[in-house]
């Protein structure tokens, strides 16, 4: 079911429930107050007869005093009465409808009946033992009728004075009423589906252009935009919300895209040159010196290469996340010391020193592996861009409820505007992709996964020509130790 | 033949020099693109062999400007980059070929004769009179006779040989067949005609180098009569 037949369908079910329940509580009440005025005229009626007699339904004393009571209706015969305020009652009455009234003793026989009723009988209730009203139906005429018990002093019933008036013009209203609800629900209902449908149709007809600009967005075709509608209702956030999500797509393609095209460039390269060193040394016989130093430089190449494979396999196990980190709580200080350690040879050679500044008897909770990587690729980073006999600082601080590891170096710096994009594989400040310095660009990018790995936040700030300042802020593991 | 290399991956320059230069063509470097650009426009080459990701101008930039500047110079682009677009992006820029890494140094050659052979023919052989030269093998016949040559006396040949019936100055000639590290004394340009005419008379070639006095020196086809 499409959406659109689906909104007219839900809607039309609930309205037609809705409906029916107001026709309902409609026609319920205008029954209530039918009946409420039939009521009330019996009432009246009852009452007339009961003062009339001098009857009380608390005092009842006997049919003998009903005896008198003309309980027949103005324009009845008047044939079994022969009472001397007859005339009277005639008057009295002359204005009521034809109304039925019937005596019936506590067991419910009848004692007195008025005329109208000829042959019948009217319906009698002995279960109820005050006074009542309801329907019921004689000869095929539905009534409306009361029954009124007549007790004696004693508090006994002996009887019962029954009243009925018929219901004929309102049951007449009732059908009519019932008659229109039961025709005009169905139309209104199919009415209403039909509305809902156009309607929905065309308040989701934006939607189908988003559909159709959306189908026309393929990975290749990234450019396309949904156009934005005028108002600033939902499909104005949907769509927005859609573009939004292309252009991150994009942007991600992009990345990839830049990313593959570096990768491939960064692997080609030393191919290239070993490839064609090769090629071109043996095109001619050629002296063992010769050889000796192009196939030194050829394996010099090749050791580039397979630290790049290194390098790059391992942000691919890190990126699809296969590799979980072993979390250890383990002592930071004697960590770094062991990094500087092993880097001080490459230190040395630039004259460079590496100095703790300050340390912190800090336990904290990381992967030790990974941690070792982080600061080999950081510390080589300050080395390969520090100047000779330059000062490699290393500082870790506590903070109000972190540890705080910064490695400072007096190198070239980072431009200001480079330093968001230091953490992008592949990215070098120096776009010539400088061989001299030996790196891929993916040192940092590799410190940064790592250090998301075990939640290790990672912060630089950098001035061109002053130096460079790595931040890593662990977890708050346990103190002191 | 004099080429231009602008390559900053020293690795692949290398290499590029050597093999070249073993091929007889005067090989220049360049290590990146302004560097590049600024020889291109000054010196006159025969040929650019252009990275398309290099510093300071990209390759595709060297590549425009030396267009704009008139010249029609063939370039050969060599790069990693291998999506069709890149192919195409390049070509577009005013390339005259392009030869994706990591690629076979014959090809190269192949390529770099392609766009060194002459227009009007076809074939890559080079004839003057009853002398032929094939560029392939680097052989020079006079008939059915092998010449041999060293290196450089085979390159003065060629150069000559290509511009045939064009008058070659002794600067074009210094320019084209040495490299840009050659200190410009001309006088060894004599040195090596000198050299020629002696194997070339020695094969029965007869005189076909003939000196323009104080300009050069031009190669003409023997009138036949």
């Amino acid at each position: 079911m499409s959406v659109r037949n689906r909104i007219a369908f839900y809607y039309t079910i609930a309205t037609a429930f809705l409906i029916a329940i107001v026709f309902a509580i409609i026609y319920i009440m205008v029954e209530r107050i039918v009946y409420k005025q039939f009521d009330q005229e019996i009432k009246k009626e009852i009452a007339e007869i009961l003062s009339d007699s001098n009857v009380s339904t608390h005092d009842f004393k006997g049919f003998a005093s009903l005896q008198n009571v003309d309980i027949d209706g103005g324009n009845s015969d008047n044939d079994n009465d022969s009472d001397s305020d007859n005339d009277s009652k005639k008057k009295k009455m002359i204005n009521v409808d034809t109304e039925f009234i019937q005596l019936v003793n506590s067991t419910g026989q009848v004692i007195n009946k008025s005329t109208s009723l000829s042959w019948c009988v009217l319906a009698f209730n002995p279960n109820q033992s005050g006074t009542s009203f309801f329907n019921s139906n004689f000869g095929g005429t539905m009534v409306r009728q009361a029954q009124v018990p007549l007790v004696n002093k004693k508090g006994i019933t002996e009887g019962y004075l029954i009243v009925a008036l018929p219901l004929k013009n309102a049951m007449i209203v009732l059908r009519d009423l019932e008659d229109i609800f039961f025709f005009s629900f169905p139309v209104i209902i199919l009415t209403l589906f039909i509305l809902t449908r156009l309607i929905a149709g065309k308040s989701i007809r934006p939607i189908e252009k988003v559909i159709a600009t959306a189908e026309k967005i393929t990975q290749t075709n990234l450019e396309h935009r949904i156009p934005l509608p005028d108002h600033h209702d939902e499909l104005y956030r949907l769509s927005a919300t859609m573009n939004g999500l292309f252009d991150r797509m994009q942007d991600a393609f992009q990345r990839e895209k830049q990313f593959t095209a570096n990768a491939s460039h960064e692997l080609k390269t030393p191919l290239a040159v070993v490839k064609g060193t090769l090629e071109v040394l043996v095109r001619k016989p050629r002296e063992r010196e010769h050889y000796e130093t192009r196939i030194q430089f050829c394996l010099k190449e090749l050791n580039r290469m397979a630290k790049l494979i290194d390098q790059l396999l391992m942000l691919a196990r890190h990126e699809s996340n296969k590799i979980n980190p072993q979390i250890e709580t383990v002592r930071l200080s004697p960590y770094i010391e062991r990094v500087i350690e092993r880097m001080q040879l490459s230190a040395n050679a630039k004259n460079i020193s590496i100095a703790v500044v300050h340390t912190e008897n800090a336990r904290i909770a990381v992967d030790p592996g990974m941690l070792d990587m982080i600061f080999e690729n950081i510390l080589s980073n300050a080395i390969k861009y520090s100047p000779a006999g330059s000062t490699i600082a290393v500082d870790i601080n506590r903070n109000a409820d972190a540890i705080v590891c910064s490695i400072s170096d007096q190198g070239i710096g980072i431009p200001e505007e480079k330093l968001h994009a230091i953490f992008e594989r592949f990215y070098r400040v120096d776009e010539s992709r400088n061989t001299d310095t030996g790196g891929f660009g993916l040192g940092l990018s590799i410190v940064k996964k790592l250090a998301d790995l075990q939640h290790i936040k990672v912060s630089v700030t950098s001035e061109t020509n002053r130096g460079t300042t790595f931040s890593l802020t662990f977890p708050a593991g346990e103190t002191n130790g | 033949m004099r080429l231009l290399i602008i390559e900053d991956e020293p690795g692949i320059a290398g290499f590029l020099k050597d093999g070249l230069e073993e091929e007889y063509f005067a090989i220049d470097l360049a290590y990146d693109g302004k560097t590049g650009l600024d020889m291109a426009l000054i010196n006159e080459y025969d040929l650019l062999i252009v990275d398309w990701m290099i510093p300071a101008i990209s390759g595709i930039e060297v590549c425009r400007q030396v267009r704009k500047a008139g010249s029609t110079v063939p370039i050969i682009f060599l790069t990693a980059k291998d999506t069709i677009e890149d192919v195409v992006f390049g070509l577009d820029a005013g390339a005259n070929d392009y030869i994706k890494k990591p690629f076979e140094f014959e090809e190269l050659l192949a390529r770099i004769r392609v766009q060194l052979r002459n227009k009007e023919r076809s074939d890559d052989s080079l004839t003057a009179g009853s002398l032929s030269i094939n560029p392939v093998t680097h052989q020079v016949f006079c008939g059915s006779t092998e010449i041999t040559l060293t290196p450089k006396e085979f390159a003065l040949l060629e150069y000559l040989v290509r511009n045939k019936d064009r008058v070659c100055t002794r600067s074009r000639i210094i320019e084209h067949v040495w490299d840009i590290h050659f200190d410009s004394d001309t006088s060894v340009i004599d040195v090596y005609i000198t050299f020629l005419r002696r194997k070339l008379e020695a094969a029965e070639c007869g005189n076909i180098i003939q000196t323009i006095r104080g300009v050069g020196y031009i190669v003409r086809e023997p009138v036949i009569s």
